[in-house]
């Protein structure tokens, strides 16, 4: 107890018997407000706690709401490439349009010696005889 | 007085409503002996006792978590920084109060009865020279340096080792023992071996 732990001297002993007596003698108000102070100093370190315990009892609801919000974004972001089912007719004018839209085809078409056309007529004439 | 009749707080958790019993026992084993110390710094009865709740607020919100062993350092460390707080908004108060023209006195309030509730006492004679030993010591402690008293309270009231102490206040041990060093030979010098 002293500076370099020796024995206390008799200072340090009757200081500390008066020191304590003079804890003894603290009167019933102070003593009720320390109380209430401790009180309050627990409920406040509980009510800390609390809302860890709260967002824990809250998860699976978190959960499922996250959830939710992911397949929503996942369908929105799907949205562009789901494409309408297209009339066989629909099909062929676009196939149409790019095959006008190819400047291949017109150089086909401006060879003049026609035989692809006359290829692809035999090719239309012999799908329709075997189906 | 025994934590078991300072109540408790209801927790869910048991490991939580452990630790909670273990604080309570904590604070309520160092609140009365926290609030003589803090009385000494302050020597205002009110400010000793916010200081000593805001000690224990402080305590259970941000270091509750710690091991136990740490706690009586850390309280006392940070009831050493609310005194120093309080002590220098006194300061600052005083200077802006001195420069007032007129000021009224500190309120005094009619002395509560509770206040004045007895406590449990020794005989009288020896009561009566309690009463003078301890006027004595309070006087010779509140001449010490701020340092020097907190040193001495808190090894001697309190019980703290030097390790212990150095962590409350801060500082190394070789400091606290210089401190404690220096108060036994002011004290020694006033009080004699205060024989009682």
């Amino acid at each position: 107890m002293s500076p370099v732990d020796e024995p206390l001297t008799a200072l340090e002993r009757n200081a500390r018997t008066v020191l304590e007596e003079g804890v003894q003698r603290i009167d019933a108000r102070t003593r009720s407000r320390l109380n209430q102070a401790r009180h309050a100093a627990l409920q406040a370190a509980q009510a800390r706690r609390l809302p860890r315990w709260r967002s824990l009892a809250l998860m699976p609801a978190a959960g499922a709401a996250a959830a939710a919000l992911l397949v929503a974004v996942m369908l929105w972001h799907r949205e562009p490439g789901g494409e309408l089912p297209l009339l066989e007719g629909q099909r062929s004018a676009v196939e149409d349009l790019d095959l006008l839209a190819d400047s291949e085809g017109l150089d086909l078409m401006e060879s003049g010696d026609g035989s692809f056309y006359e290829w692809a007529v035999a090719q239309n004439e012999n799908g329709e005889s075997n189906g | 007085m025994p934590a078991a009749l300072h109540g408790d707080v209801t927790l869910t958790d048991s490991s939580a409503q452990s630790r909670a019993r273990a604080l309570n026992q904590f604070l309520a084993g160092v609140e009365l002996k926290a609030f003589k110390i803090a009385q000494a710094a302050l020597r205002h009865e009110d400010d000793a006792l916010d200081a000593v709740q805001d000690a224990m607020l402080q305590l259970a919100r941000a270091y509750a978590g710690r091991p136990a062993q740490e706690w009586k350092p850390l309280f006392y460390r940070i009831l050493e920084n609310r005194i120093r707080d309080m002590q220098r908004r006194r300061t600052v108060r005083g200077r802006v109060i001195a420069w007032l023209p007129f000021r009224g006195e500190e309120d005094e309030d009619d002395p509560d009865p509770l206040s004045q509730a007895p406590s449990p006492e020794p005989q009288p004679v020896k009561r009566l020279e309690l009463d003078e030993a301890m006027g004595a010591l309070e006087q010779a402690l509140n001449a010490l340096p701020r340092r020097q008293q907190q040193a001495f309270l808190l090894r001697t009231l309190e019980g703290m080792d030097v390790a212990e102490t150095a962590a409350a206040m801060g500082c190394s041990e070789g400091s606290v023992k210089t401190h404690y060093f220096r108060a036994l030979q002011s004290l020694r010098a006033q009080l004699g071996e205060l024989y009682l």
